[in-house]
């Protein structure tokens, strides 16, 4: 290994756009699809993902992935957390445990559940299922607001 | 960074169980019923003795399973 740095390196010419994978334990959903970009919410941050973007890896937060993959076509997935790896030829890797269009959620069953996280998180009988109901209430919390905002 | 679940002691696995068990559970009724049934996963396993099945126990217990 030479002492001397670089920067990165561009991604050449035949690779212009994002390629994404997004895959799940049971299902794929992109695999080595071309896209324009992919919005994450990180643990560090929201953050937008373009080509050539710096090498990372995020973790990712019960939150919304939004995948732009032309002017025309944006899908939006609510994730219940994974991680994203960007890597250094424009190519994004997405893991996740459970992802689903935000048109597969049931308003009322957010709604339902987060009240009945909410009583345990304060009122449940052992801290173990209190700290439990505290995270599912970060998560339903995270999901009401990503269709709020549909 | 600090993580409130990890400061209350739950490891990156159930975390993520927990948070996977809260989208599923939140889904409509027809993706719900097919989500869950990755929810549970459990292992059992039997010693076999001369031809013979033996006890079958769970092992799940000692895997983090969370109980809800």
């Amino acid at each position: 290994m030479s002492a001397a740095r670089w920067y990165a390196t561009e991604a050449s010419a035949s690779t212009s756009g994002l390629r994404l994978s997004f895959v799940l334990p049971h299902q794929t959903i992109y695999k080595g699809v071309e896209v324009q970009q992919v919005n994450i919410a990180a643990t560090s941050g929201d953050m937008g993902i373009l080509a050539s973007h710096v090498p990372s890896i995020e973790q990712l937060r019960p939150g919304v992935v939004e995948v732009i993959e032309n002017a025309n076509t944006t899908k939006k997935f609510f994730v219940s957390g994974g991680f994203a790896i960007i890597n250094p030829n424009s190519s994004l890797d997405i893991n996740a445990v459970e992802a689903f269009p935000l048109e597969d959620f049931s308003p009322e069953a957010i709604r339902a559940n987060l009240a009945e996280a909410q009583r345990t998180a304060t009122s449940g009988s052992s801290e173990e299922e209190r700290n439990i109901a505290r995270v599912e209430v970060e998560v339903l919390e995270s999901l009401q607001s990503a269709l709020g905002s549909k | 960074m600090s993580f409130a679940w990890k400061a209350a002691g739950i490891s990156y696995l159930k975390y993520t169980q927990i948070c996977a068990r809260a989208v599923r559970n939140a889904l409509k009724e027809e993706q719900r019923l097919i989500a869950q049934r990755r929810d549970e996963q459990g292992l059992k396993f039997a010693k076999w003795e001369s031809g013979k099945q033996g006890e079958l126990k769970p092992i799940d217990s000692a895997m983090g399973n969370v109980s809800v």
